[in-house]
């Protein structure tokens, strides 16, 4: 019997009951103490990014994700944020997929003049661990991105972004090929996106995301001779079967996503999204794409 | 009845009726469109073809507490120092880009040590640069009778000097002018004084954060 997702859940509350209780007893300063937790599903109908009908796999998550932390004020219009993050995922169906991250978020922002409507810009790093079901996953995750953002008016805000993203895992497995890599799951990337959100209601909120990946991604298959011909590693997935192999190739990544959200009390909210996810490979071996869906509820303070 | 005598008596009625000293007192409803009773419009009165001396004006205070502005709403008188003490233990960042006031306080906390002048009428929209949601608003008259409502909607204006007045309301919110709300009556011991408004949506920048948004929450 497997009760890893179990363990995965209770690590993770345990973590946001620790944090937001050394945050409780924080000594009052000018920095603002805060918390952010995110409770909710979703699925995902190509969790092993497949271009075969027969190597899709969907699977739907319970998340639970916090980031608690502190904001402060350095000078008039430039702050810091710092926050440690934790975000668990259980995967219904594949629990090798099952994961714990913890980490830590770093962030500096700049505000261009007075008011709401001013352009700002951000910029954030953050590194997290992953602790998998699947050992042979467990690594650390690197992300920076740089944000511009403006208030148009009252009901339209835009933001945009430049992102770059690396996941290295701790071990390496041995070579299933040999002179074949067997770093499959060490990625990285180059992101641009942009997003707009509009206020329908005082309480609604409909958001519009756009993004665009150039770098590495995983895929994981049966054994295919073909694949080998554009993949620079290889690794058996475990996650998946015995008989499943994960594959590394370079792809650009299309992401289009829709969210509505509505506060239902103050600091909560619920969040309903849909992201459509297509992944096109720079050799010829054609494109595969997921439709994600997500429902969750957050609360802030 | 001496000529003497009708003079006088003519000289006390004119005096009464240009300077009225009767206390008299109005009470104000305010409903939005739905018959909702609205809290934190402004009613103002103005005596209509006499004179009163308008009380001198003191120092008024408007707080941040819990990252908003408390009271949302606050009438003065021009003329009146303002004191926006922080009573939150995090910095805040007050302006307003207002006509009748612009002004700064950049990051404090406590209690600013000069209060700013309100010496313009006009509404005064205050803002933090840090907490984008908080919102607040500053009704700066020179109406010698002014209140906010409260629950229920309603204010009463106490100890008048009785005779006819100018009253109009004012609201964040509302959709028309404030000059479609003037009415004009007459205060003997009691008068009633109801509005209706149109109410417009308020869309302030959100507190509860959005996914995928960065910034600060």
């Amino acid at each position: 019997m497997n009760h890893y997702p179990v363990q995965a859940s209770i690590k993770s509350t345990c973590v946001c009951l620790a944090i937001a209780g050394a945050l409780n007893g924080a000594p009052a300063c000018a920095a603002d103490w805060g918390i952010d937790i995110s409770a909710g599903l979703s699925s995902d109908d190509n969790v092993t990014n497949a271009f075969e009908a027969a190597d899709r796999k969907a699977d739907t998550t319970a998340i639970l994700d916090l980031a608690a932390g502190l904001h402060h004020e350095i000078r008039p219009g430039t702050s810091f944020g710092l926050n440690f993050i934790s975000e668990s995922a259980t995967y219904m169906s594949y629990s090798g997929l099952t994961n714990l991250g913890l980490g830590v978020r770093g962030q500096l922002r700049k505000k261009f003049g007075l008011g709401a409507a001013a352009p700002w810009t951000a910029l954030s790093v953050a590194a997290l661990h992953r602790d998998y079901h699947d050992d042979n996953r467990d690594g650390w995750q690197y992300d920076a991105s740089l944000a511009v953002g403006k208030r148009l008016d009252e009901r339209w805000s835009l933001h945009a972004m430049a992102h770059y993203d690396r996941y290295a895992a701790d071990e390496h497995q041995p070579q299933v090929i040999p002179g074949l890599s067997s770093a499959a799951y060490d990625v990285s990337g180059r992101s641009i996106g942009a997003g707009v959100s509009f206020l329908a209601t005082e309480a609604d909120a409909i958001s519009l995301n756009a993004w665009w990946r150039n770098g590495s991604v995983t895929s994981v298959t049966h054994p295919d001779l073909e694949v080998l011909e554009y993949s620079d590693a290889v690794i058996q997935d475990a996650a998946f079967g015995a008989n499943a192999i994960a594959y590394r190739i370079q792809a650009t990544t299309t992401l289009f996503s829709l969210n509505w959200n509505r506060v239902l009390a103050s600091g909560v909210a619920v969040n309903l999204g849909y992201a459509y996810r297509r992944s096109d490979t720079d050799n010829d071996i054609g494109g595969y794409y997921a439709n994600l869906f997500n429902l969750s509820v957050t609360y802030s303070q | 009845m001496s000529i003497r005598s009708i003079a006088l008596l003519a000289i006390s009625a004119w005096l009464c009726a240009a300077s009225p000293v009767i206390a008299a007192d109005l009470h104000a409803t305010v409903y939005d469109e739905g018959g909702t009773p609205l809290t934190d419009a402004v009613v103002v009165a103005y005596p209509d073809g006499f004179a009163i001396e308008v009380p001198k004006t003191s120092t008024e205070v408007e707080d941040q507490i819990k990252k908003e502005f408390v009271p949302y709403v606050k009438p003065v008188h021009v003329g009146t120092l303002v004191k926006f003490p922080n009573k939150d233990d995090i910095s805040h960042h007050v302006y307003s880009f207002s006509p009748a006031k612009r002004f700064e306080l950049p990051l404090y906390r406590g209690t600013v040590a000069s209060p700013v002048m309100f010496d313009k009428t006009g509404i005064v929209k205050l803002g933090c640069n840090i907490h984008d949601w908080m919102i607040g608003y500053l009704y700066v008259t020179d109406a010698p009778f002014f209140a906010k409502t409260e629950r229920q909607g309603r204010v009463d204006i106490l100890q008048m000097p009785a005779g006819p007045y100018r009253v109009h309301v004012w609201h964040p919110r509302m959709f028309a002018s404030e000059d479609s709300t003037i009415r004009h009556i007459t205060v003997q011991e009691s008068a009633s004084v109801e509005w209706r408004l149109k109410l417009n949506r308020e869309f302030r920048a959100r507190r509860t954060p959005l996914p995928d948004e960065p910034g600060y929450r």
